[in-house]
C-alpha cells in the first residue's frame, strides 16, 4: 500500500503556505499519496486571487523572501502550487469555511476539491501521518 | 564512479534537488546509476532518506569542497 501523508493548514500568510507546500510536494517526489486540506484562514490559499503575505510587520519584507527564493530555485507561490499538483498532490477547500468566508466553487483554483470535515477525518485515518500547519 | 546520467543540483535549495531527482528518476532505467551533484547541506540527510523511501540504491557519497556527490541505483 502507497504511504498516504494528510497536512492542514488554517492560516494563510505566506510562510505556512510555502512551509506546507513544501512538505506536500517532497513526500510527493518521494513516491507518497498527498492531501492537503485547507480551513479557515488557509482556504484563500486555494482561491484565484491568492498573493500570501508575511504575518505582521514582516508583510513589507514578503517581496524580498519571494526574490531570494527564486534565488535557490523555488517558483513563486503559484509555480509552487503547480509543481505540487504535476507531482499529484490533492487539494481541499473546507466546505463551513467557504461558506462562512463566502467563498465560492468558482473562485477556488482549479482541481481544488470541496470537502467536509467527516471526509478529510477518513483520508486522515487511512494515513500513516498528518501534519497540522496553523 | 560510473554513471549513466548526472543530475546537477547546484545551486538549488530543499526541496527542489529532491523534487527534480523524483523527475529524473522516471527517465531511467532498472540497474542504471545517475549521479547527482547538489551543495545544499540538507541534502546530506534527505537524498539517503528518499534512496530509502523509494527503495533506489544510494551506492555512493563523495564530497568535493562544497559540492556533495550521490551516486543513486536505479530500482
Amino acid at each position: 500500500m502507497t504511504d498516504k501523508l494528510c497536512i492542514v493548514v488554517t492560516e494563510g500568510t505566506f510562510d505556512k503556505a510555502t512551509m506546507s507546500l513544501m512538505l506536500a510536494t517532497t513526500a510527493a517526489a518521494t513516491g507518497t499519496e498527498v492531501h492537503v486540506f485547507y480551513s479557515f484562514f488557509g482556504t484563500k490559499l486555494v482561491t484565484k486571487k491568492v498573493n500570501p503575505k508575511l504575518p505582521g510587520m514582516w508583510r513589507l519584507l514578503t517581496g524580498m523572501f519571494v526574490k531570494r527564493m527564486k534565488g535557490i530555485g523555488l517558483g513563486s507561490y503559484l509555480e509552487m502550487m503547480q509543481q505540487a499538483k504535476d507531482l499529484g498532490v490533492s487539494f481541499y477547500a473546507c466546505s463551513t469555511t467557504m461558506q462562512l468566508m463566502g467563498v465560492k466553487e468558482t473562485d477556488l483554483l482549479p482541481g481544488t476539491k470541496v470537502l467536509g470535515a467527516a471526509a478529510f477525518l477518513k483520508l486522515a485515518s487511512e494515513s500513516q501521518t498528518t501534519l497540522f500547519i496553523g | 564512479m560510473q554513471r549513466d546520467g548526472t543530475l546537477d543540483a547546484r545551486g538549488l535549495m530543499c526541496p527542489m534537488p529532491i523534487v527534480q531527482l523524483a523527475r529524473r528518476v522516471k527517465e531511467m532505467k532498472t540497474g542504471q546509476v545517475l549521479e547527482l551533484l547538489a551543495d545544499d547541506i540538507g541534502a546530506k540527510e534527505d537524498v539517503p532518506a528518499w534512496c530509502s523511501r523509494t527503495g533506489n540504491e544510494l551506492v555512493g557519497t563523495e564530497e568535493e569542497g562544497k559540492i556533495l556527490k550521490f551516486y543513486i541505483k536505479m530500482k
